[in-house]
């Protein structure tokens, strides 16, 4: 498997902080590549710089052909990206958002078509700040697909949504990587990344302290002796939960 | 060369979107143009702050030919209305606020040359409500200016004079005249320093703008596009506010139009840098209201938007006029009620210009993508 992401070194500093210490990894083209660690663990810094948005002090990081380290600038035509904590101009209707975004690239678009895909056909001609929370996840989903990326940056996705939404944007995810798209995620739940992702990398204190499959990094732990004390159930609240509410999608 | 064309299609491309979300945005309509709207149907139909209509009683002892000449030569002066009335009656009406001037016609009173050697010709007597001083000194000054264009018509042989007294005041002394402009400057302010300020940090403080930034789109584009959008809307709301002025209000625009949409782009650009520069000034959408408040709003009550900057006391009036307000505020004034040209007002222009490019370079320092 050709590699898409390949990091070697790559330091960043704010002040005295070294955020970034020396991290090295590959992304294989058409992976889930999933970026697992505590807050605070430097995981947005090094998606922020393999996104071009912030430059790396040392190393080297190649993301689609692009030196992202010397040429920040160029890759963001290469990638899509769904950012943490950011928002789309209001007064703006979904498809219009789409639009919007297709110009910033310089391309044209079907925003219909690209909202049908993440199932949002039906919301084209509503106001974006009027979206549920999932839906707003899904038009930025499909905002990050209007260049055709060969990439797709997703920084904890599914944060803030039902189990339902969460399941329903796992879908998707897998969706994406179907067609051939390499996704890179972050997030916070240790279940959503054994689910969905062929390779996480756990990350503490800027370094990279394992990389493998998730059941390979799991066995690994098993051969080394580790035993859970709590009796293995073949159920936990989370199936209680989708059993007695449905896996139906639900929109507030 | 097709880079070029990209970048003009993008920055029209957006700007066009930006203007269509700005229609959609009920509030902004709302401070953009029906405030205004307010302001001048307040100040301007209420005739608050008027000086343009003074209220004279007279008292006409005389009831002759000539008292009734000079009682129709004041009601043909536009600026006073005039009512008749008992000397009792018309000053209880002063005392209460109704008349800005009393007038008592003596019983003697005669519009003829005073016989060599007689004694004094009649007097007028004037009782002035001390309360709305500016209307009674309005009132005196017309009075004793028909009192001499009299006295010059009889002593020699010129007759009618009283059209030309109406002449010389009715144009600059409609209030509402001296208003519109007054509200088109602060509505160009206001449109650039807190549309900017609020919009911009609101933008970056939910993210939007990191969002852009994370595509190809460049920096330069985005501003070109935020700036063409508000000088567009900047014309589009003259316009509109000019259009019910003239039509609703019957406001008299004495010189050019398109000069005084000249001015309005002008005043708009040196607003909008301001503007961003508050904007990279302030980090959160708590730290713009009191921060576009201090620097709006000694303006708008010290650059002469409601009221003539005489009003201003003098020590500090070296620093009001100063002002980019002022300036705007003057010169749209000028043009507008004076029929001024650009050459006339190339002052103000100037004061414009250097505050375009010290709001430039503040702007250039201080605003920035990133909280």
């Amino acid at each position: 498997m050709p590699s898409i992401i390949s990091v070697a070194d790559l330091v960043k500093r704010y002040g005295p902080l070294e955020a970034v210490r020396g991290i090295s990894f590959e992304v294989g083209e058409g992976e889930i590549f999933g970026l697992l660690g505590p807050n605070g663990a430097g995981k947005t810094t090094t998606v922020e710089i393999l996104e071009g948005l912030r430059r790396a002090d040392a190393g080297s990081a190649v993301v689609a052909g692009v030196d992202v380290v010397h040429d920040p600038q160029a890759v963001k035509d290469r990638i899509g990206v769904q950012l943490q904590a950011s928002a789309f101009p209001e007064n703006f209707l979904a498809k219009e958002v789409i639009d919007l975004f297709a110009l910033f690239y310089g391309r044209r678009v079907d925003a219909l078509a690209l909202l049908a895909a993440v199932d949002l056909a039906d919301k084209a001609g509503s106001r974006q700040e009027k979206l549920s929370g999932g839906q707003r996840q899904r038009l930025s989903i499909a905002v990050a697909m209007v260049n055709e990326p060969r990439v797709l940056f997703l920084d904890e996705p599914t944060t803030g949504l039902d189990p339902q939404a969460r399941r329903n944007l796992w879908e998707l995810i897998r969706k994406i990587r179907q067609r051939g798209t390499t996704v890179f995620l972050t997030t916070h739940y240790l279940d959503e990344a054994e689910i969905l992702c062929d390779r996480v990398a756990v990350m503490d204190g800027g370094r990279i302290i394992a990389l493998d499959a998730p059941g390979a990094l799991v066995a690994a732990l098993l051969a080394r002796g580790f035993t859970k004390p709590a009796l293995q159930q073949q159920a936990n609240l989370e199936d209680v939960f989708l059993d007695l509410t449905g896996r139906e999608l639900r929109e507030d | 060369m097709s880079g070029g064309r990209q970048a003009v299609g993008q920055i029209l491309g957006y700007t066009r979107m930006l203007l269509r979300a700005y229609v959609r945005d009920r509030s902004a309509l709302f401070f953009s143009v029906v405030l205004p709207l307010m302001f001048m149907l307040i100040f301007g139909a209420l005739n608050f702050g008027s000086f343009g209509h003074v209220t004279v009683g007279i008292d006409d002892e005389a009831q002759n030919a000539d008292s009734a000449r000079f009682t129709a030569i004041l009601q043909g002066v536009e600026t006073l209305s005039v009512r008749k009335g008992t000397l009792v009656g018309e000053r209880e009406s002063l005392v209460k606020g109704d008349r800005d001037l009393v007038i008592v016609i003596p019983k003697d009173f005669r519009l003829a040359p005073a016989a060599a050697g007689t004694a004094t010709p009649p007097a007028l007597t004037v009782y002035a409500n001390a309360g709305r001083a500016q209307q009674a000194s309005v009132g005196q000054a017309i009075l004793a200016q028909v009192v001499d264009q009299l006295t010059f018509a009889v002593n020699r042989t010129a007759p009618v004079v009283a059209l030309r007294v109406e002449r010389v005041n009715s144009r600059d002394l409609r209030y509402v005249d001296f208003l519109v402009p007054g509200i088109l400057a602060m509505t160009i302010m206001q449109l650039g320093i807190s549309g900017v300020a609020f919009g911009l940090v609101a933008a970056k403080q939910r993210g939007v703008l990191r969002r852009i930034m994370a595509t190809p789109f460049p920096p330069r584009r985005f501003l070109a596009a935020q700036v063409l959008q508000r000088l567009i809307l900047a014309v589009v709301q003259t316009l509109i506010l000019l259009g019910v002025a003239l039509l609703a209000f019957r406001v008299q625009v004495v010189g050019s139009l398109a000069e005084l949409l000249a001015v309005t782009i002008l005043g708009s650009v040196v607003f909008l840098c301001l503007g961003f520069a508050l904007a990279g000034w302030a980090t959160t959408e708590n730290q713009v209201a009191p921060l576009t408040q201090i620097v709006t709003l000694p303006q708008l009550f010290l650059s002469g938007v409601f009221f003539a900057t005489d009003a201003v006391p003098a020590v500090v009036r070296p620093l009001t006029s100063l002002l980019p307000l002022t300036f705007l505020a003057d010169a749209l004034r000028e043009i507008s009620t004076n029929g001024a040209t650009l050459w006339d007002v190339r002052g103000a222009l100037l004061g414009l210009l250097v505050w375009s490019a010290i709001g430039f370079a503040l702007a250039v320092r201080l605003f920035r993508f990133e909280s």
